[in-house]
């Protein structure tokens, strides 16, 4: 007891002193107090009447956010990790605040068997399953079967589970509380794919999968020509989906109900997250005129597509960590959009991935469509992205080449027009954001609240 | 002149952009008025020995692997013809692991290959991953083949002589200092992904193998790849072990 007690007050004191000090501190309270105990997340986790985990390759952070603000308007004290950091330590950071009502957590996919160990949670939320870093997490159908082991430590669990995915449904064979959400045909769902898949592999019989249509990546309607194995019907279901540039409009069927959304998030990858957070909210049973109001509101967190401006400049700063990230991003951003300098920036350092192979999985076709004035490639790898680039089609003379970051913005700011678009792996995107902050760039997204509520 | 290029189950084995090659080598013979036909050849299919003068065979997850291996094993003797005849082949990863004499996994069981290349794989414990340069004498250039590995496997040469020797990284098993396999015109290798995005002799010597089939020795105008260039040395370079295990 005196072990847990100590391990608290140190994880409290080292947040505080994270705060004075204005540093982000999302991790390193709850890294200490596991020092001293390493079973205090489950302890603390045992303090909540309801625990939500949120996992998955995509949308992690953004579902988060949108969860633990419904719960917020709704009247319950929430805790949450805010920031991404959802490794054990950032988790129990969260964690470490005084009791609440309800905790949402977000849990790295690699690691979530450390965090089930411990925490009973009541509800597992699980986005999707996409190809990431192949270098850390090796296969994507080895890390299913790493996450189903997990589940398997919290039996009673409901599991929301994307209906699209494959990979993902796979988790909820065998399992008695499961609900699917998903998304009906979408006037962009496509017969073809041009990107490269996964998950299309019959989880049952290992034959080959057949597609009525793909929406993006391996998600889609799916069956096993073998076996009876397809697509389960989607409790929780998108329908009549608007998509532009300003945002999304669809309806949720839901069992009982038609709840009419708009969202002010653009592209389809955030549908997936308005479709997820609402869903484990209604089942939850908020009420639908919570989650509306929500959702309607809502906008992601720093650097998930974050807008600057710039003197005459206009900037964008998009975090892209993987293939299929890449291809949304570029097909989010492209869409609609005049003349643009690109600038992306890859890196190979141990949270990006250090295997840069992906690039070249990515459906860069958005961009080389797009009326690009020119595109940067920046970053440790920045030479890779060129090549990938001048193999698609590129001209060298509409590439530039500019490793170091911080010349990179200055070219990018000389250029004649006034449109920049920034993409960066993990560890570029702080440092972006912090070089345009010193160039007099002014964010216009309203910060999130701090919502982590550590005390 | 035109080059016809195989690319064996692009839907199954395509791990980490390794169908970036294809696009790779269809651009550079592009780029100097070489015409280019690509055939993809999947589960089923029936594959003439005669038809292509280049074959690309990608790496792919253990489940995709085990459905292509199976087919594959079956196009073996057609895909063994070919390349007896002069035909050039690249094979990365898995694929260079099919194309051995068998697979044991890590419960002891053999699976087998189609026994191209004289060599054999077993399982191992920890994956022999990072980026990773050979020296490929053949090339007749001091420019270093770099890439990255990421393997489970341990390939084990017997008489088929390596595609180069490790300079850094762990090539077939991280004992013996050898990457690769080669026999007549067929190349395999554990460097994944875009292997020939930042080896541009590779590739030009590789379509110089796939044309001379049809056309005799070929002498390919040079092309401008101070780009390709700097990114080898400056990854070759970045990586380089102060104190390096040779």
């Amino acid at each position: 007891m005196l072990r847990t007690f100590l391990a608290l007050w140190a994880g409290r004191l080292a947040a505080f002193i994270c705060r004075l000090l204005q540093r982000g501190g999302t991790s390193l309270p709850g890294y200490l107090a596991l020092k001293i105990d390493p079973y205090l997340m489950g302890r603390l986790a045992s303090r909540y009447e309801k625990i939500i985990i949120v996992t998955g390759t995509n949308g992690k952070t953004t579902t988060t956010n949108l969860l633990a603000s419904i719960f917020r308007a709704a009247g319950l004290k929430v805790v949450h990790n805010s920031e991404g950091a959802n490794m054990p330590a950032g988790v129990t950071t969260a964690l470490l605040a005084r009791r609440g009502e309800i905790a949402v957590l977000e849990v790295d996919e690699g690691t979530l068997g450390l965090v089930t160990r411990q925490v009973k949670a009541h509800m597992v939320l699980i986005t999707n399953l996409l190809r990431d870093q192949l270098d850390r997490y090796h296969e994507l159908e080895q890390l299913a079967a790493a996450i189903s082991r997990a589940l398997a430590a919290i039996p009673a669990a409901t599991l929301i589970l994307n209906a699209d995915d494959s990979l993902v449904t796979s988790l909820g064979r065998g399992r008695e509380k499961v609900r699917y959400f998903g998304l009906a045909r979408t006037p962009w769902s496509q017969e073809t794919t041009s990107e490269v898949l996964e998950g299309h592999i019959c989880p049952r019989c290992r034959r080959p999968l057949e597609f009525n249509y793909y929406h993006y990546s391996h998600l889609g309607d799916y069956f096993c020509p073998q076996c009876s194995y397809s697509r389960p019907p989607a409790e929780y279901e998108v329908r009549d989906l608007e998509l532009n540039s300003g945002g999304a409009r669809f309806d949720l069927v839901y069992p009982g109900g038609k709840l009419p959304l708009r969202s002010p998030m653009p592209g389809i990858y955030n549908v997936y997250n308005v479709l997820a957070a609402a869903s484990a909210a209604l089942q939850l049973k908020i009420d639908p005129a919570t989650v509306g109001r929500v959702v309607a509101s809502f906008l992601p967190g720093q650097g998930r597509a974050e807008t600057f401006s710039l003197g005459n400049k206009h900037l964008t700063l998009m975090l892209v960590k993987n293939p299929t990230g890449l291809s949304i991003a570029l097909k989010t951003l492209t869409a609609g959009r005049g003349k643009a300098t690109y600038l992306l920036a890859i890196n190979d350092l141990a949270a990006d991935g250090r295997d840069v192979s992906w690039l070249w999985d990515a459906d860069l076709s958005p961009l080389l469509q797009a009326p690009y004035h020119r595109i940067i490639c920046a970053g440790l790898r920045a030479g890779d992205m060129a090549i990938c680039l001048k193999y698609q089609g590129v001209k060298e003379a509409n590439l530039k080449v500019i490793p170091d970051q911080e010349e990179s913005v200055d070219f990018l700011l000389e250029e004649p027009v006034d449109e920049g678009l920034i993409l960066c792996t993990y560890t570029n995107l702080a440092l972006y954001r912090r070089i345009l902050k010193a160039r007099g760039a002014v964010s216009e997204v309203t910060p999130l609240p701090s919502l982590s509520g550590t005390p | 002149m035109k080059l016809r290029l195989c690319h064996l189950y692009p839907e199954l084995l395509n791990l980490y952009g390794d169908r970036g090659n294809v696009l790779i080598l269809c651009r550079r013979a592009e780029w100097r008025g070489i015409a280019v036909e690509v055939t993809r050849i999947s589960l089923g299919d029936k594959l003439d020995p005669k038809a292509y003068d280049l074959f690309f065979l990608g790496g792919g997850p253990d489940q995709e692997q085990g459905v292509a291996s199976a087919d594959l094993l079956a196009k073996g003797p057609w895909l063994k013809e070919a390349v007896e005849a002069g035909a050039a082949l690249l094979a990365i990863c898995g694929g260079y692991q099919l194309l051995g004499e068998y697979y044991r996994t890590s419960t002891g069981e053999t699976l087998p290959g189609v026994g191209l290349f004289a060599a054999y794989t077993e399982a191992g414990n920890k994956r022999l991953k990072g980026n990773i340069a050979i020296q490929v004498e053949e090339l007749g250039t001091d420019w270093p083949v770099i890439g990255f590995e990421n393997h489970g496997g341990r390939t084990f040469l017997q008489g088929t002589r390596p595609l180069g020797r490790v300079i850094y990284g762990d090539g077939n098993n991280g004992t013996d200092q050898t990457e690769g396999a080669r026999y007549r015109n067929a190349i395999g290798t554990y460097l994944h992904g875009p292997l020939l995005s930042k080896n541009p002799h590779l590739a030009d010597y590789l379509l110089r193998l796939a044309l001379q089939r049809r056309y005799g020795e070929v002498e390919l105008p040079p092309l401008d790849d101070s780009l390709e260039l700097a990114v080898n040395e400056a990854v070759y370079r970045r990586f380089l072990p102060t104190k390096g295990k040779w």
